[in-house]
C-alpha cells in the first residue's frame, strides 16, 4: 500500500479484488490497487501478466468477472467507458486515419458538446502547449511516430480526466525518443495533476516514471511499492528475478538468532536478515536474492557470505562490468564491479566471491504460494 | 528485392498478354461500340457514312427516354435497398457474431449462392412468384388475402424482389471486408473519448466503412443499370430496361440503334463510376 | 479500508440497472441486425430449396406446388431428352469452357500479378486495364466484340470467340485475387532465397509459388465458376452450339416445366462440388504448408 494515511477524498482510482478470466484462462486475478491523487503509477510486468486487462477494466472496456472499480470515490464497476471520468492512449496511439490533428483533437469536447468556437479556442491551445500546431491539417497517415505520440496525448489530455491510461505509450517510439518522451511525460502528469496509469513490460520506464510501481505476474500483484522499495526489497523471487542486476538463492531456511536467518543453499550457507518477517520454520523452502552491484571480489575473510564461481562473460554498460559467473550448482551469478583501477577478472577464471548480511534480502515466503 | 526487378524489362513481358488480351477484347469492341453508333446508310461497313441521326432518332422518342429514367430509377431503388440491407447483414456478421463457428457458417451461407449461377437464381424466383405461386399460396393460407395478388411475376416488383436476392451480396462484401480491416482500438478509443456506440459508428466506423459502401454501391449499379436476363426471366416481355432494348434491336437487326442504347448504357455507367471514384480510391482496397 | 466509500458506491441494485442499460442496448441492435440478417439468408435460399424440392414433383406436377407426387420423373425426361431439348452437349461444352478459362486464367493472373510486383511504368493504367473487365457489362462487351468479330469475318463458336471473352471476364477476378496474396506476401522469404544463390526463376518457382498456391487456386475457382455459369457474355459469340446458360434461357423461353427445375438444380448441385472439391483442395495445401513450417 501506498501509504496508510490516503483517506478517500484523495483516491483518484481505487480496484477493490478485480477478477476477470476468459474461459479457463484467468487474465486478473485478485488485483487491489489504490491510486492517490495525481500519481504516477507505473503497472509493470510481462507481456500476458494481465497488466493490460486491468488497465482495460479501468478504462470500461472490459468488465470484470468480480470485484469493484472506483473512480474518484464513485463506483463505476459496470459503467461503460463513455460515462467513465479517464481518457486513454492506445498502444499503437489509435489515431482516427480520416480526421485532421485539429479535428481528432477537438474529438473529446465535441464528445461533451462543447460549444464550437470553446472548441477551437482550446484545440488552438493545446496544439501549441504541445508544439503540434503546425500539424493542425495533417491527417494521420503523414505523421511521424513521435507526432503521432504527441496528437495521441493531447487528445486524450484536452478533457482534463481525472486519470489518464497509457498503455506503452512508447513502446512504438524509436530508441532515441523514449528518454526525452518520458521526461517530457513526467512533467506533463506533475504540471497537470492529472494521474497517471502507465502500463509497460520495460522496467527502465517503470523505476525512473513511477509514484508507484506494481508488479504482476501470472494475473496477481506480485508486489507494489516505490520503485526505491522495490529495488531495495524484492519480496518474491519473480520481482527479484524480473527486476534487473538480482541474484535468487533458494534454499532450506535454518535457525534464525538476533533477526538474521541461516539458509542453506547447494553452494554453501548464508546469513540473511529477517527484516520484518517472520522466522520461518527450520526446514521451510526460502528464497532471497542480492543485487550485482552489492558482492565484492577477492572479498574480506571476515564476510559471512562468501562463494566460488568461474566468470564466463564480462558485459560493459559504460563504467559498469557486469561479469556472468557460473556457481559450483551450475547456477548463474551476476557481479557488477565498478571503477576502472579495479582488477580486472577474466572470462576462465576462478574467483572468490562475498557480501555482507545485510546485502541480501529475504523474500516472503507467504507470497511464494 | 524480389523475384522481379522494379522496372525490369521481365515485367512488361509479364503483363504483356493480359494487357493485349484485354484490349482486343474489351477495349476494341467498345471503342467500335461507339464508331457503330454513328454509321449512317444501311449496310454493316466500316465505310459507312458517320452522322448524328441514330443519336436524333433516340432521343425524339419519348419511350426510350422513359426506358432510361426507368433504368436509373430501378438502379438507385436497388442501391437504396441493398446497401442498407447489405451493411446491416456486413455489420452483423463481423461486429455482432463473436463465435468464429458461427461468423463463417453465416459467411457461407450468405456467399455461396452467389457462386450459382445467376440465371438459374432469377429462375428460382419463378415459381415463388405467379399467380399460383409460392406468395400468393401463403398470402391466401395466411388469409391475408383471399384473392391471389398478380402484382409478382410479369412485375417489376417481381424483378426487384430477385434482384435484391441476387444483388446483395455484392453491396455488402466490400463493406465486410472495410469493417475487418477497422482496429477495435479506434472504436475503443473514441469511447474513452465519451462518444456512445451509435457516436461511434457515426463519427468513425462508418467514415471507415465508405469506401466499401461506395465500392458496393458501384457493383449493384453497374449489375441492375446492365441487367437483362433477370428482367427477362420474371418481367416476362412486357418489361424492359436499357439492357433489353439493346437486346430487342440486335434481335431485330437494328445494329445502329442498338450501338446506340449501348453507348448511352456505357455513358451513364461511366458517369456513376466517376462519381463514385471520386469519393473513394479503389486502389486503396487491394493494399 | 476507509469507511468513506462504502458511503459513495450506489447500492448494488442501481449498478445493476446501470449496466443493463448500455448492454441492453447493444444487444438490442444486435438481435435486430441479426433478424435481418437471418430473414435475408432465408429469403436468399428459400427460392433455390424450392427449385430443388419442385425438380422432384410427379409426372403431372406443374411449375408451382403442388407437387402431385414425389419422382424423379424430371429428370428422367432431362437425360432422355430430344435433340431439341438436350442438356448433355451444352453441359459438356459449358464444362470443357469452364476449365480451359480456369487455366487461362490462372496462367495470366499469375504473370499479370508478378509484373504489378516490378512496378513498371503504367502499371497504375494496367490496373485499370484489368479492372475495366469487371465494370464493363457483359452485354456491351459481348455486343461490342460480336461486331468486331462479324467485321474480321469471323464466325462466333463457344471454344472461340466465347473463349476469348469470358477470360477478359475471369481474368480480373484471377488478377486481383493474385494481387491480394501478393499483397500479404512477405517478399524477405524472396529475398533469403536470392541471397542462397537462388535464381530469380528457381526462387520464383521454389518458394514464391508454394506460398501463393492457395490464392492460385483461388484464381482458378473464379475463372471455372465465373465462365460456367456466364450468360451475357456468351449470348452475343457462341453462335449454333450452344452452351449450358444459353440453353437454360432458350428452354425458358419455349416453355417453363420443372425440367428446367431439374437441370437447375443440377448445375446447382454440380458448382456446390465444384466448389467443394476447389475447398478441398485450397484447405489441403494450406495444410500441407503448414505441415513443413519448422
Amino acid at each position: 500500500m501506498p501509504d496508510g494515511s490516503v483517506t478517500i477524498s484523495q483516491l483518484d482510482l481505487e480496484l477493490r479484488r478485480i477478477r476477470k478470466r476468459y474461459g479457463s484462462f484467468t487474465a486478473v486475478d485478485d488485483v487491489s490497487l489504490q491510486v492517490g491523487k495525481g500519481q504516477f503509477v507505473c503497472l509493470l510486468g510481462p507481456s500476458g501478466c494481465g497488466k493490460t486487462t486491468t488497465l482495460r477494466c479501468i478504462a470500461g472496456l472490459e468488465e470484470p468477472d468480480d470485484g469493484d472499480i472506483l473512480i474518484g470515490g464513485k463506483e463505476v464497476t459496470g459503467d461503460p467507458p463513455w460515462k467513465r471520468d479517464i481518457a486513454m492512449m492506445f498502444q499503437d496511439f489509435a489515431l482516427f486515419p480520416h480526421m485532421t490533428v485539429a479535428k481528432q483533437v477537438g474529438f473529446g469536447l465535441e464528445m461533451l458538446g462543447k460549444p464550437k468556437a470553446e472548441i477551437a479556442k482550446r484545440v488552438a491551445e493545446v496544439l501549441k502547449a504541445f508544439e503540434i500546431t503546425s500539424l493542425a491539417e495533417r491527417k494521420p497517415a503523414s505523421l511521424s511516430g513521435g507526432q503521432k505520440q504527441r496528437v495521441a496525448l493531447a487528445r486524450a489530455m484536452i478533457t482534463e480526466p481525472r486519470i489518464l491510461l497509457l498503455d506503452e505509450p512508447i513502446g512504438a517510439l524509436d530508441y532515441s525518443l523514449r528518454e526525452t518522451v518520458m521526461l517530457e511525460l513526467k512533467m506533463l502528469q506533475q504540471r497537470s495533476g492529472i494521474s497517471f496509469i502507465w502500463v509497460t513490460h520495460d522496467q527502465n520506464e517503470a523505476f525512473s516514471l513511477g509514484d508507484l510501481v506494481v508488479v504482476m505476474n501470472h494475473a496477481k500483484i506480485e508486489q507494489q511499492g516505490t520503485p526505491e522499495e522495490i529495488l531495495a526489497r524484492p519480496r518474491t523471487p519473480f520481482v527479484a528475478g524480473f527486476v534487473q542486476g538480482n541474484n535468487v538463492f533458494h534454499g532450506e531456511a535454518g535457525t534464525a538468532a538476533g533477526g538474521v536467518l541461516r539458509v542453506a543453499c547447494p553452494v554453501g550457507e548464508f546469513l540473511v536478515p529477517l527484516a520484518d518477517l517472520p522466522a520461518p520454520a527450520p526446514g521451510a523452502a526460502v528464497s532471497f536474492s542480492v543485487r550485482a552491484e552489492r558482492i565484492a571480489d577477492r572479498p574480506d575473510p571476515t564476510l559471512p557470505n562468501r562463494v566460488t564461481a568461474r566468470c564466463t562473460a564480462v558485459e560493459f554498460f559504460g563504467a559498469v562490468r557486469r561479469h556472468i559467473l557460473e556457481l559450483a550448482d551450475g547456477e548463474v551469478l551476476k557481479y557488477d564491479q565498478f571503477g576502472a583501477l579495479a582488477p580486472r577478472i577474466l572470462p576462465g577464471q576462478t574467483v572468490d566471491l562475498g557480501w555482507r548480511a545485510e546485502d541480501s534480502v529475504l523474500h516472503d515466503a507467504v507470497l511464494q504460494g | 528485392m524480389s523475384t522481379i526487378r522494379a522496372n525490369s524489362p521481365a515485367a512488361y513481358w509479364l503483363a504483356a498478354p493480359a494487357a493485349l488480351w484485354m484490349l482486343a477484347a474489351v477495349v476494341v469492341p467498345t471503342l467500335l461500340l461507339v464508331w457503330v453508333s454513328f454509321w449512317g446508310g444501311r449496310a454493316f461497313s466500316t465505310a459507312s457514312p458517320l452522322t448524328f441521326d441514330n443519336y436524333l432518332r433516340f432521343f425524339s422518342n419519348q419511350a426510350y427516354l422513359g426506358l432510361v429514367a426507368a433504368t436509373f430509377g430501378q438502379a438507385l431503388l436497388l442501391m437504396a435497398i441493398t446497401g442498407t440491407l447489405g451493411y446491416c447483414i456486413a455489420y452483423f456478421m463481423t461486429m455482432k457474431v463473436s463465435n468464429a463457428r458461427w461468423r463463417t457458417a453465416l459467411f457461407l451461407a450468405f456467399i455461396i449462392p452467389f457462386w450459382t449461377s445467376t440465371l438459374i437464381r432469377a429462375i428460382a424466383w419463378v415459381p415463388f412468384l405467379g399467380v399460383n405461386g409460392v406468395i400468393n399460396q401463403a398470402l391466401i393460407g395466411l388469409g391475408l388475402t383471399t384473392k391471389p395478388v398478380e402484382a409478382f411475376l410479369y412485375s417489376m416488383t417481381g424483378v426487384t424482389m430477385a434482384q435484391v436476392s441476387l444483388y446483395t451480396m455484392l453491396a455488402a462484401g466490400p463493406v465486410v471486408y472495410m469493417l475487418t480491416s477497422i482496429q477495435p482500438a479506434l472504436r475503443e478509443a473514441a469511447m474513452t473519448l465519451k462518444a456512445t456506440p451509435f457516436t461511434v459508428w457515426r463519427r468513425i466506423t462508418f467514415p471507415l466503412t465508405l469506401p466499401g459502401v461506395v465500392i458496393g454501391q458501384v457493383l449493384v449499379f453497374l449489375n441492375v443499370m446492365s441487367d437483362f436476363a433477370t428482367v427477362a426471366t420474371i418481367g416476362g416481355n412486357k418489361h424492359a430496361l436499357l439492357g433489353n432494348l439493346v437486346l430487342n434491336f440486335y434481335e431485330g437487326s437494328q445494329i445502329r440503334f442498338a450501338a446506340v442504347v449501348a453507348v448511352l448504357l456505357m455513358v451513364c455507367m461511366l458517369a456513376g463510376v466517376a462519381l463514385a471514384l471520386r469519393v473513394v480510391d479503389i486502389r486503396k482496397l487491394g493494399t | 479500508m476507509p469507511d468513506g466509500t462504502l458511503l459513495q458506491a450506489r447500492p448494488a441494485a442501481r449498478r445493476k440497472a446501470q449496466r443493463f442499460g448500455h448492454k441492453f442496448r447493444s444487444r438490442l441492435t444486435g438481435w435486430v441486425l441479426g433478424t435481418v440478417t437471418l430473414l435475408f439468408l432465408l429469403y436468399q435460399w428459400l427460392p433455390i430449396f424450392t427449385l430443388g424440392l419442385l425438380s422432384f414433383s410427379g409426372p403431372t406436377g406443374g411449375t408451382t406446388f403442388p407437387m402431385n407426387g414425389v419422382s424423379l420423373h424430371w429428370y428422367r425426361e432431362l437425360w432422355d431428352a430430344s435433340i431439341m431439348n438436350d442438356f448433355k452437349p451444352p453441359l459438356g461444352r459449358s464444362f470443357v469452357l469452364a476449365l480451359a478459362c480456369s487455366a487461362t486464367t490462372v496462367v495470366l493472373s499469375v504473370m499479370a500479378a508478378q509484373a504489378v510486383r516490378g512496378r513498371f511504368r503504367g502499371n497504375g493504367l494496367f490496373f485499370y486495364l484489368l479492372l475495366l473487365g469487371i465494370m464493363a457489362p457483359g452485354i456491351l462487351v459481348g455486343f461490342g466484340f460480336a461486331l468486331l468479330m462479324r467485321l474480321l469475318g469471323v464466325d462466333p463458336a463457344w471454344d472461340s470467340t466465347a473463349f476469348v471473352l469470358h477470360v477478359t471476364y475471369t481474368l480480373p477476378f484471377g488478377f486481383l485475387t493474385m494481387l491480394a496474396v501478393f499483397n500479404r506476401f512477405d517478399s524477405r522469404l524472396e529475398e533469403a532465397a536470392l541471397t542462397l544463390g537462388a535464381s530469380r526463376w528457381t526462387t520464383f518457382r521454389r518458394v514464391t509459388l508454394p506460398i501463393v498456391l492457395p490464392g492460385v487456386i483461388g484464381a482458378g475457382l473464379f475463372g471455372f465458376s465465373l465462365s460456367y455459369d456466364e450468360y451475357p457474355r456468351s449470348l452475343f459469340t457462341t453462335g449454333a452450339d450452344l452452351t449450358l446458360p444459353l440453353a437454360v434461357m432458350a428452354q425458358l423461353d419455349r416453355q417453363l416445366t420443372p425440367e428446367l427445375y431439374a437441370i437447375g438444380t443440377a448445375t446447382t448441385v454440380f458448382s456446390f462440388v465444384a466448389i467443394g472439391i476447389f475447398t478441398f483442395a485450397f484447405w489441403a495445401m494450406r495444410q500441407s504448408l503448414r505441415g513443413r513450417q519448422p
